[in-house]
């Protein structure tokens, strides 16, 4: 049944699914009974929020799922994928949003791989003719004989379509595929969509966000909630407010109430901050601005350009290869963790599972903010009477559901993990507060709160670094607003000044707009 | 009756309850397992057991002996557990009893004019020093620059084997026999309560000492964090160099101390054996890891583990003698124990369950 | 001297043959730390089973069995249970001294005169070749086949190659069985070419610097040849360093035991000094050691 896509020809319908229905364990229905068909030479982006049952579909239809009712066709023939392997020979692609390749090994390497057609002793020279062709077919430009780990996040993406069609895929699915890019990235890919469609494939876009983009080379959007098709639309017809209105369901709040808070004094300054990346190239190459008490300022980037490194030598967990870090007055630039915590700075790790500890109980792990304490520890003894006392209080405040507080933190949702982290920080944060990702990943709700408590920090006076992906978030929460390119920050700009475009174009290397 | 449908599934947290289910099945399995090597020398298993036991228990034969090779045991165990639970992975227990023999013995010949009442105690601290100060090197190695702790150890283990040769064998600690040292001056053996040597109480105190230390103490919290999760300890401010050099020179002095209870302990020792026999405990050490391992490093858990598993090793040179089988069957069951053991930590990630029947 | 350097050249083929098995299956991401009773346990096997046979021949194909077995319930522990790699690995070195001990030391003593080992020129084991030509296939099937390039993958992201419709399953349990027969050869070869006699342990440690040795190379199979030729040399001259330096130069015997463990510590941190490390650690394979779990 392989090659069932050969020879398709534009318009013709592709990928037909009657029915899909999905359930999963505590009885959720991911799929509801989904009808869904795409064309060749379209685009047809399918829109959810988390939880709406996006990935479920996706992954059905890459066949790592099977649905529990429902049939797919292609081209009128009924399949069923046991494995994506089945998908491949198919002639379905899935370019993932966490690349699915191997950094270690080069561009041609990895597009040859596992290729049903490769020899015992493979014929590297026929292979590079023929991705060359492709290459050319679709206007692609790639290096096939560098190593993927120096490839930026576009051209990754690139080597993976590439992978897709070496092994013949006709349909291609993406999953979130402009999260990791750069504005100037995104569109290069977007024009890269539109050549594809113009030929027979058929393309379909997953997203989540970053609407107003995808949409623009969309010929048919799909629109799930709760496991439902709500909405089919065509692009003439889809604007960005009812887009999310069909996602979320009710009007959608774009704005976060911040608050009026007068701002003190400089609580941090940074002068010509500089680090290194664990690969041991300069990552962060001489930052410098202050953070008054009740201020917020946010760092908008594309993940990979320094703001990382930033974070991670304000905490103390990296070294600062140059400049100096004044906190309060004082030169913190060499002091340790442990210091920087004494002194009241708190710092939200971006990966909720590596900042708790999920064996230890809720307890446990508030107590990782307060063993150093004298209050908590007596000459080398913890007390933990004291520290169970606490962290009731705490975890009670921040509102983190669980059985007990002696439960095991592995059994956290991720929401309720991140309200751990938060209980376990924030009362023990003074005057500076670094949150790196700290909504990322999280639910509606979680994220509502996360950014209410971040508020309330501010009225409390603390000066918060917020590093976030999410360019909407920065824009909204801070108060000043730097783009990181590169390691440098192209500009510093305040709020009200701030438009989204030229931050977007600042955070791909556009310079800044001011003489 | 149709088989019922199991399937595998992923193990979030391991309860103790079920950690210790896990243990106790791969020590019925070893069991077996090695029930069915017995038969195959020929001897009855039931026999067999009733003969390590009866011999090891008995306090006119093997009582003293077993007692003494059990706390033995039960020391290099913990020196094996403290750093494991930071995730290093102290093989070089052996290497390190070597230098605290070295250690204790350096003491013993430069001072033995020395009271008892002093030289003891001094010989216990240099025996601990240079059993600390060979785990920290590679504690220090481990965290500073990564280098793999099992690689190393097993070097230092092998180094230090030599430097015991050294000092032995044609060297400056060569007693009248010239493969063995020099008998320890009296002064130096330990005293005995009964015929059992004081270090017999201090082993077990240490394995309480150590139990409050992992669970009451600042130190012990920071000690289980970094081995449950590097980065979050970090994140708490944490300092995994000190952690790691503490944990290993500890690890290393117990160690150290138990050269002294082994050769000061035990009267028929009294000096350092010939290099099968010091090689021979030497390689006793290793079992404190498999007694480590089974007893889900808990060093009160430790305590009956050592002794069971020394009366093993004491009772099973009994049949050599009676029952005329080969040498070194204690060590097969050690090993089979072992390979059970780690299959059986597969439960430790995955529970195989019914599959219930859908309507 | 030629004696010296022929039994130098007999060691280096004791540490290529157990360290270009490990490097097979660490290529494909599983660690053994167990070679030491890999190897010693193909000894024992291969002696004993010499000795009853009479016959050498018998004896190296016993050891090679014996390792390949070995090597499968390292995979079956570590592949399929997955238990952790070290533990795994341990777990087999601390069984084969037992056994191997329980075995083969009632043994001790030199092979009969009747079972001798071909030597060219009387020194130099015809093995020695075999081992070199081994260094050059597994280079070869490493990066010019398409299984090079499978087991490659497997060993940096088992996961992705899976989607390509790779069977990592298959290609480690391979390998492991690979890395277990080398080993089994390693300590055959061992006992009854080079050393001919049976002692207790008689491997001394060998499989563990092998082991090293593997680190060293940084998994390149020609810079594995080098490394093994060096530390060859070294045990060798550890053992009879008399060659060398005649009367011992008044130095006692341990000290010059100890040298290849030293140097391999020296060499262990040199490839990890910040200099070296980042290169040592992109050439490592990325899964090296973490079991695989089919999502």
């Amino acid at each position: 049944m392989s090659g069932l896509l050969e020879g398709v020809r534009r318009g013709e319908t592709v990928l037909e699914a009657r029915g899909i229905t999905k359930r999963f364990p505590g009885g959720v229905i991911a799929n509801d009974h989904i009808d869904f068909e795409v064309k060749a030479g379209e685009v047809h982006a399918v829109l959810g929020e988390n939880g709406a049952g996006k990935t479920t579909l996706m992954n059905i239809l890459f066949g790592i799922l099977q649905p529990d009712e429902g049939e797919i066709y292609i081209r009128g023939r009924r399949v069923e994928f046991k494995s994506p392997l089945d998908a491949i020979k198919l002639g379905i692609g899935m370019v993932h949003q966490h690349r699915k390749l191997i950094p270690a090994h080069t561009v041609l390497e990895n597009i040859i791989l596992g290729h049903p057609r490769t020899e015992k002793i493979p014929n590297m020279k026929r292979a590079e003719g023929e991705v060359k062709e492709l290459c050319r077919k679709y206007g692609f430009e790639i290096d096939l004989n560098a190593r993927v780990w120096q490839l930026s996040a576009g051209e990754q993406q690139l080597v993976e379509i590439l992978k897709a069609l070496y092994r013949g895929a006709k349909l291609l699915i993406f999953d979130e595929p402009t999260s990791v890019l750069t504005p100037l990235e995104t569109e290069e890919f977007l024009k890269s969509l539109r050549t594809m469609a113009t030929s027979e494939l058929a393309i379909i876009p997953f997203i989540t966000h970053k609407l107003p983009e995808v949409l623009r080379v969309s010929d048919r959007i799909t629109i799930l909630r709760r496991g439902k098709v709500v909405k089919r639309l065509k692009r003439e017809e889809a604007t960005m407010e009812a887009l999310a209105e069909y996602m979320v369901g009710r009007e959608v709040l774009f704005r976060v109430k911040k608050p009026e808070v007068k701002m003190g004094e400089e609580v941090l300054r940074v002068e010509n901050l500089s680090a290194l990346s664990d690969r041991g190239i300069l990552a962060l190459k001489g930052v410098s601005f202050s953070i008054r008490e009740g201020e917020i300022f946010g760092i908008a980037g594309v993940s990979g350009n320094g703001q990382h490194e930033l974070a991670e030598v304000l905490a103390g967990l990296r070294k600062a290869e140059g400049g100096r870090i004044v906190f309060q007055g004082r030169d913190i630039t060499r002091a340790s963790v442990l210091e920087r915590l004494k002194m009241g700075i708190g710092y939200i790790p971006p990966e909720r599972v590596e900042a708790s500890i999920g064996g230890f109980s809720l307890v446990e792990n508030i107590a990782m903010n307060l063993w150093y304490e004298e209050e908590f520890s007596k000459r080398g003894l913890l007390n933990y009477r004291k520290i169970r006392e606490y962290a009731e209080k705490v975890i009670s405040e921040f509102d983190v559901v669980a059985p007990s507080v002696e439960a095991k933190a592995a059994h956290l949702s991720g929401g309720n993990l991140q309200k751990l982290i938060l209980a376990r920080i924030i009362p023990r944060t003074m005057r500076l507060l670094i949150a790196n990702l700290p909504t990322h990943g999280l639910d509606v709700s979680a994220t509502e709160f996360v950014r209410n408590e971040l508020m309330a920090c501010k009225k409390e006076g603390m000066g918060i670094l917020l590093i976030s992906e999410d360019l909407d978030e920065v824009l909204q929460m801070s108060d000043r607003i730097a783009p990181i390119y590169e390691g440098r920050f192209v500009s510093i700009v305040p709020a009200e000044k701030a438009r989204k475009e030229s931050i977007g174009a600042m955070m791909a290397g556009a310079p800044s707009e001011e003489p | 009756m149709r088989l019922p449908r199991l399937k595998l599934e992923r193990v979030l947290v391991l309860t103790g309850r079920d950690a210790v289910k896990i243990s106790a099945a791969s020590i019925i399995v070893a069991f077996v397992i090695f029930s069915i090597f017995l038969l195959l020398e020929g001897a009855d298993a039931i026999e067999a057991y009733r003969n390590i036991f009866s011999f090891a228990f008995n306090p006119r034969l093997g009582l003293v002996t077993t007692i003494h090779r059990s706390m033995f045991l039960l020391l290099v165990t913990l020196a094996f557990i403290l750093p494991l639970k930071t995730g290093f992975w102290n093989v070089g227990v052996q290497g390190q009893f070597y230098l605290g023999t070295v250690g204790a013995f350096a003491v013993a010949y430069a001072l033995g004019n020395l009271p008892a009442g002093v030289l003891i105690p001094l010989m216990m601290v240099a025996a601990s020093l240079f059993g600390a100060g060979y785990g920290a090197i590679a504690g220090f190695l481990k965290e500073k620059w990564g280098v793999n702790e099992v690689v190393l150890t097993i070097m230092l283990n092998n180094i230090a084997f030599w430097l015991i040769y050294c000092l032995v064998i044609g060297g400056p600690w060569m007693g009248i026999s010239e493969s063995e040292s020099r008998s320890l001056p009296a002064s130096a053996m330990a005293p005995t309560i009964g015929k059992i040597p004081f270090t017999v109480p201090l082993a077990i105190a240490l394995s309480v000492i150590f139990y409050f230390l992992l669970t009451k103490s600042s130190i012990g919290y920071q000690i289980r964090c970094y081995g449950s999760n590097p980065s979050a300890a970090k994140y708490a401010g944490m300092n995994p160099l000190k952690l790691l050099i503490f944990v290993t020179a500890i690890g290393g002095a117990i160690a150290g101390l138990s050269a002294y209870h082994m050769w000061a302990g035990d009267p028929s020792f009294g000096r350092i054996p010939r290099p099968e026999g010091y090689m021979g405990i030497g390689d006793f050490t290793f079992w404190g890891i498999i007694v480590g391992l089974v007893c889900l490093l808990n060093p009160i858990a430790a305590i009956p583990a050592s002794i069971f598993i020394g009366s093993l090793r004491e009772g099973g040179a009994i049949l050599v003698r009676r029952l005329g089988l080969t040498f070194g069957l204690d060590n097969v069951f050690v090993g089979i124990l072992f390979l059970t053991f780690v299959a059986f930590q597969f439960f430790h990630r995955y529970k195989i369950i019914r599959v219930k029947k859908r309507r | 001297m030629w004696p010296f350097i022929a039994r130098c050249l007999e060691t280096m083929t004791i540490f290529l043959f157990a360290a270009l098995g490990e490097l097979w299956n660490q290529r494909s991401g599983v660690l053994n730390v167990g070679i030491e009773g890999v190897m010693l346990l193909g000894a024992a096997s291969g002696f004993v089973t010499a000795i009853h046979s009479g016959s050498l021949a018998l004896g190296f194909i016993a050891g090679i069995i014996v390792g390949g077995i070995l090597g499968l319930l390292h995979g079956l522990l570590s592949i399929t249970l997955k238990v952790d790699q070290v533990i795994s690995g341990m777990g087999i070195w601390i069984f084969a001294m037992g056994f191997a001990t329980w075995w083969a030391d009632k043994y001790s003593g030199p092979l009969p005169a009747s079972l001798s080992s071909p030597k060219i020129g009387g020194m130099l084991s015809p093995l020695f070749f075999l081992a070199l030509t081994l260094v050059f296939i597994v280079w070869f099937i490493l990066y010019r086949t398409s299984l090079g390039l499978k087991i490659r993958s497997v060993g940096e992201d088992p996961s992705v190659a899976e989607a390509t419709g790779i069977n990592v399953t298959r290609i480690r349990y391979l390998s492991v069985i690979v890395g277990g027969l080398l080993g089994g050869l390693s300590g055959a070869f061992l006992i009854l070419s080079y050393l001919r006699v049976w002692s207790h342990i008689p491997t001394s440690g060998m499989g563990w610097i092998a082991l090293a040795l593997v680190f060293f190379s940084m998994w390149k199979p020609f810079i594995l040849l080098g490394g093994a030729l060096l530390f060859g040399t070294i045990w060798q001259f550890g053992v009879s360093p008399e060659v060398i330096f005649p009367g011992g130069l008044g130095i006692p015997l341990g000290v010059y035991r100890m040298l290849p463990f030293i140097a391999t510590i020296i060499v262990l941190m040199i490839i990890l000094s910040p200099k070296f490390r980042r290169k040592w650690g992109l050439a490592k394979p990325a899964a090296l050691g973490l079991p695989y779990v089919k999502e």
